[in-house]
């Protein structure tokens, strides 16, 4: 069985709209990728079929060989307990404690019972856990604060902290640094990586920031309406290829469909 | 263009809506004879309405009749009569609660059908119908016609008198707890959605816990109805406010009447206070 993430041929429709089209794209096991491109190219979508929460319309996602559209209820809840997602807009609850929402990460691994126990009474070695994670994301000091009493930059930190509670073999992230400024954008780029190279998570990430996209990975996988523009080494990426990819006068108009795609995509619950 | 005009379009139709509701509104009241001459009072009445509202400046401080020696001071039974009214109600705010909880979760669409796939989104659409019926049929009758059904069933039985109480709120509350819920923002469920949550577990530790400050007040407003309920419940003879208002009513000692009535606003004064000190503490700003 082949470990890590790959993607064959994968498109995505939305009634007649193309958001992916033949995205074919590999991550071994540990490997840090960043995806760059601009707003509605796709990569919010690409990210959502690596963990099912798309299904796409045509080719396979298979996460260390096993194809997620063949999986059933169960072993799918399993599929996606290894994987952690860091969402734009971190999905914590805004009242419940940080403890609380750090446990809420590993809900899928446990029973009725066993949540409700991690919820209100959680067993001396849980709440251990929870404060080696948060020391390691720098709030330890926090664990026991209202979440929506933080600061925007702490709260990304507790959404980390959720997804690594999940010790998860893969990391997605879709902009994960969209609601902090630039000092901590960085710091908390940094801290990501890190935090996976140091445990061998593989990890894809949606960057609109092309510096710390180049500074922080080495590989860099670049979208363009919905395809694959190039998927290359970051130090053999040439200049005039990013100028390419962001140059506004190539985007199609593809990209504001899309976006309102995404948008429903967030409000398919409601 | 096509916009502006469906906008306009649009306009015209909300102004023809607010015609409709003040001209039914008129139409009620012309019919129903509502003539605002009836509300002066008759010579008798106008006596009795100013003698009623004299007292209210001076409630009694004692029996307004001769009364044997022993009797309970009637400070002391005012105080016993809203204890009873807190019992009553605080029973079938208990009951109200388990049922409630219960059966909002039966009748809520993000538990029952939203999150479910194939055939137990059928399961749960059947449950889900079926909940809703019993929680509007238990809803569509009022606590006291409930009480005058058990009264006559098994006459004076406070456990009636309670589960009378408690049947329409277990309807208000399943349905007010499963909507508020339902009307949770999405984002953290759809993560831990992602992250292999069971709908269950979804609803219980990440929905519910948004809802929660909204149930809580929520819940306080029921017990606060539950108590004026409970105080009525004494004009069936239960030992409550209501059955000490009747009398007294009844003997035209109005400065009785007050001290009750005073009793029964305390009562749900303090519930108020004491529901607005745990709002602030659960509130979801700083």
């Amino acid at each position: 069985m082949s470990k890590g993430l790959q993607l064959e041929n994968v498109s995505v429709s939305f009634e007649t709209t193309r958001a992916l089209e033949d995205v074919t794209l590999h991550l071994e096991q540990g490997e840090a990728v960043a995806l760059v491109g601009l707003s509605g190219a796709g990569k919010t979508t690409l990210l959502h079929t690596c963990n099912a929460m798309v299904a796409p319309s045509a080719g396979r996602v298979l996460i260390n060989g096993q194809d997620l559209s063949k999986l059933s209820a169960s072993a799918l809840k399993i599929a996606r307990m290894n994987i952690g997602f860091i969402h734009q807009d971190l999905s914590l609850v805004p009242n419940l404690r940080v403890i609380q929402n750090v446990v809420s990460g590993r809900l899928g691994q446990r029973s009725l019972i066993g949540a409700a126990r991690d919820l209100l009474f959680p067993a001396d070695d849980v709440t251990e856990r929870v404060y080696n994670i948060l020391t390691s994301v720098g709030i330890a000091e926090k664990i026991y604060k209202r979440t929506d009493h933080l600061s925007g930059g702490q709260q990304q930190r507790v959404a980390i902290a959720r997804a690594l509670f999940q010790e998860p073999q893969f990391f997605l992230a879709d902009e994960p640094i969209s609601s902090v400024d630039p000092v901590r954008a960085e710091s908390t780029i940094a801290l990501l990586t890190t935090l996976c190279a140091e445990r061998n998570i593989t990890l894809l990430m949606s960057l609109h920031n092309l510096k710390l996209a180049t500074t922080f990975f080495p590989r860099l996988v670049a979208l363009r309406d919905g395809g694959i523009a190039f998927d290359k080494a970051t130090d053999t990426v040439l200049p005039s290829e990013l100028e390419a990819i962001f140059d506004l006068t190539e985007s199609s108009p593809v990209s504001e469909e899309v976006s309102d795609f995404e948008d429903r995509l967030g409000g398919r619950f409601g | 263009m096509a916009g502006l005009a469906e906008a306009t379009a649009s306009s015209g139709k909300r102004r023809w809506i607010l015609i409709a509701i003040a001209a039914s509104g008129i139409w009620a009241s012309v019919s129903l004879n509502l003539d605002p001459a009836l509300l002066v009072p008759g010579e008798g009445g106008l006596a009795v309405l100013s003698e009623f509202f004299s007292y209210a400046l001076s409630p009694a401080t004692t029996y307004q009749s001769i009364v044997p020696e022993g009797t309970t001071p009637l400070a002391v039974q005012a105080l016993l009569a809203a204890w009873h009214t807190v019992q009553f109600a605080a029973a079938a705010m208990g009951l109200s609660l388990i049922g409630g909880i219960t059966l909002g979760f039966l009748s809520s669409y993000s538990l029952m059908i939203e999150t479910r796939r194939g055939i137990t989104r059928v399961i749960g659409g059947a449950v889900y119908s079926v909940a809703r019926l019993t929680i509007t049929l238990m809803r569509s009758i009022h606590e006291l016609l409930w009480a005058v059904l058990f009264l006559a069933a098994f006459g004076i039985s406070q456990l009636g008198a309670v589960i009378a109480l408690a049947l329409p709120c277990v309807g208000i509350l399943a349905k007010i707890f499963s909507e508020l819920i339902d009307e949770t923002p999405r984002h953290a469920a759809h993560a831990a959605e992602a992250a292999g949550a069971s709908p269950i577990q979804i609803y219980c530790f990440v929905l519910a816990p948004q809802a929660l400050p909204n149930i809580l007040a929520y819940s306080f407003y029921r017990f606060e109805c539950a108590l004026r309920s409970s105080a009525v419940l004494g004009f069936f003879g239960y030992p409550t406010l209501g059955f000490y208002i009747a009398a007294s009513f009844e003997n035209l000692y109005y400065g009785e009447v007050w001290v009750y009535l005073y009793t029964l606003f305390l009562l749900v004064a303090a519930v108020d206070l004491w529901s607005g000190a745990i709002r602030k503490r659960l509130a979801l700003t700083r």
